[in-house]
């Protein structure tokens, strides 16, 4: 299960990549692995304001359908148009090309409250 | 309560299989290639589905003939010894579809009755025999490549025709083929002994057939608008409205639940079910509600992704006098999707037939 030291994680199995203040976010190697193909992503509006733990999208396999939940609030800055064709993404590569959206964090202390990748790997090891 | 093994449970784990329960079986969900790779693998090449899992009831003696008949909903005056038939048990007092099973007729008193996996005591308790279900594997070769594949194995099984059953020796046991499946393409499903069942499996591997779980089953029966019961077919759900009339034995003098699959006959069906496409890519939902012309009047059954057309797709009862092409929207989880009603099987539709993707999403 690849989980990348320089990432922060969520208990829902989202990743976030700081960007200069901003945060990337997708879903993780073990999201993906369990959700199996993907074949359709929703993606939260450019420009939408949301709340930390609001639904902003859905990612759905030929199994089931996961929602996508704000790991922090703030304003969607960017999202990835490219899983409208290849929504195949977050399978081959969830750290990569497979990325969600970006966001400008509200209050960016919440960036701190996210989960460091050695306590991320303990919640999908138990 | 411990999950059932298939006698490949060894097989598949080695394969790096994601199991899953089903139906109080720990079956394989999908291998490492994911479900569209073995979907796809069936449309074009050869896979290969363990369904050790779907049971077997034999019932053998004078008399078995006539029994079937009077109990299962098909004519077996249609076919013969040596051939298999689609067939249902309905209800009694509602000519509903108590289960949907495949009639494996091998010997002059000789016939192998294949219930779903949930339903096999049912079944046995309907018909009687004997639940053979425990002492042997079946293992279903799919695609246009299945007989290729199956014939570098077992040359005899893979001459087996279209819906006939045939003994061939394999490994020194006496095994059975049938030219049936569930996938909409051309195949043959073979019940093996179970010590013999790993030697089939392997053999038809080292031919080239990719193992493909019950994920790809599911889509590929969805795409081939197959039913599934418990979702298209089951309690409150009749041959008729499941379009299946062709399963019923009109002609018998006598069969379970004849008088309220003919009354429904007479009066006409109230609901029918319906193969809809989705404009774009996002899957249909079983429990999704059918709306046209701002009215709801239906519900999807199942509903997924269609690896061939790359769209959503979906099975749906919807009122009767609905024409081919009418423009349904379907409501699921908050969103709304634009679908059309289109005659199935889903992989042979021309797409110029249907909404644009663009329109939507």
């Amino acid at each position: 299960m690849d989980i990348p030291e320089e990432l922060s994680y969520t208990d829902d199995h989202e990743w976030v990549r700081a960007e200069g203040g901003r945060a990337r976010v997708g879903i993780t190697d073990f999201a993906q692995s369990a959700l199996g193909d993907v074949v359709f992503v929703q993606l939260p509006e450019s420009g939408a304001t949301v709340a930390k733990g609001d639904t902003i999208g859905e990612v759905e396999s030929t199994k089931s359908v996961s929602e996508i939940y704000a790991p922090v609030g703030g304003t969607v800055v960017e999202v990835n148009g490219a899983l409208a064709d290849a929504p195949e993404q977050p399978n081959t590569d969830p750290y990569g090309a497979g990325w969600i959206c970006v966001l400008e964090p509200a209050d960016p202390a919440e960036l701190t409250t996210l989960l460091p990748a050695s306590r991320y790997r303990t919640l999908v090891d138990s | 309560m411990n999950s059932r093994r298939s006698p490949l449970h060894d097989a598949h784990v080695s394969l790096g299989a994601r199991l899953v329960d089903f139906s109080g079986w720990e079956m394989p969900l999908s291998y490492p290639s994911g479900t569209i790779a073995e979907h796809l693998a069936c449309r074009t090449g050869a896979a290969v589905f363990d369904v050790s899992h779907l049971g077997t009831v034999r019932v053998v003696g004078p008399g078995t003939r006539e029994l079937l008949q009077r109990t299962l909903s098909n004519d077996l005056d249609r076919i013969g010894p040596g051939r298999a038939q689609y067939t249902h048990l309905l209800d009694e007092a509602e000519g509903s579809v108590v289960d949907d099973i495949i009639v494996w007729w091998t010997g002059e008193d000789a016939f192998d009755v294949m219930p779903n996996a949930s339903n096999t005591s049912g079944v046995r308790a309907a018909v009687g025999g004997v639940d053979v279900t425990e002492q042997r594997a079946v293992i279903a070769v799919q695609g246009p490549g299945a007989r290729v594949a199956l014939g570098a194995v077992a040359p005899d099984a893979a001459a087996v025709p279209r819906f006939a059953t045939r003994e061939f020796d394999f490994c020194g046991a006496r095994c059975t083929a049938a030219g049936t499946g569930y996938t909409g393409e051309d195949g043959v499903e073979c019940a093996v002994p179970v010590e013999t069942a790993r030697a089939l499996w392997d053999g038809l591997l080292a031919a080239g057939a990719r193992p493909a779980g019950l994920g790809a089953r599911d889509t590929l029966r969805l795409e081939a608008g197959l039913p599934l019961h418990g979702h298209e077919l089951g309690p409150g759900i009749t041959p008729l409205q499941a379009g299946l009339g062709w399963v019923v034995g009109w002609e018998k003098p006598e069969f379970r639940g004849r008088d309220a699959v003919l009354a429904e006959r007479a009066a006409g069906v109230r609901r029918r079910l319906r193969a809809l496409v989705g404009a774009g890519r996002r899957p249909l939902r079983a429990g999704a509600v059918c709306v046209i012309g701002g009215e709801p009047v239906g519900e999807v059954t199942s509903g997924n992704f269609s690896p061939v057309l790359a769209r959503g797709i979906g099975l749906a009862f919807l009122p009767p006098d609905v024409a081919d092409r009418t423009l349904v929207t379907v409501e699921q989880g908050g969103s709304r999707l634009e679908a059309m009603v289109v005659a199935p099987p889903f992989h042979r539709l021309d797409l110029g037939a249907a909404p644009d993707a663009g329109e939507r999403d």
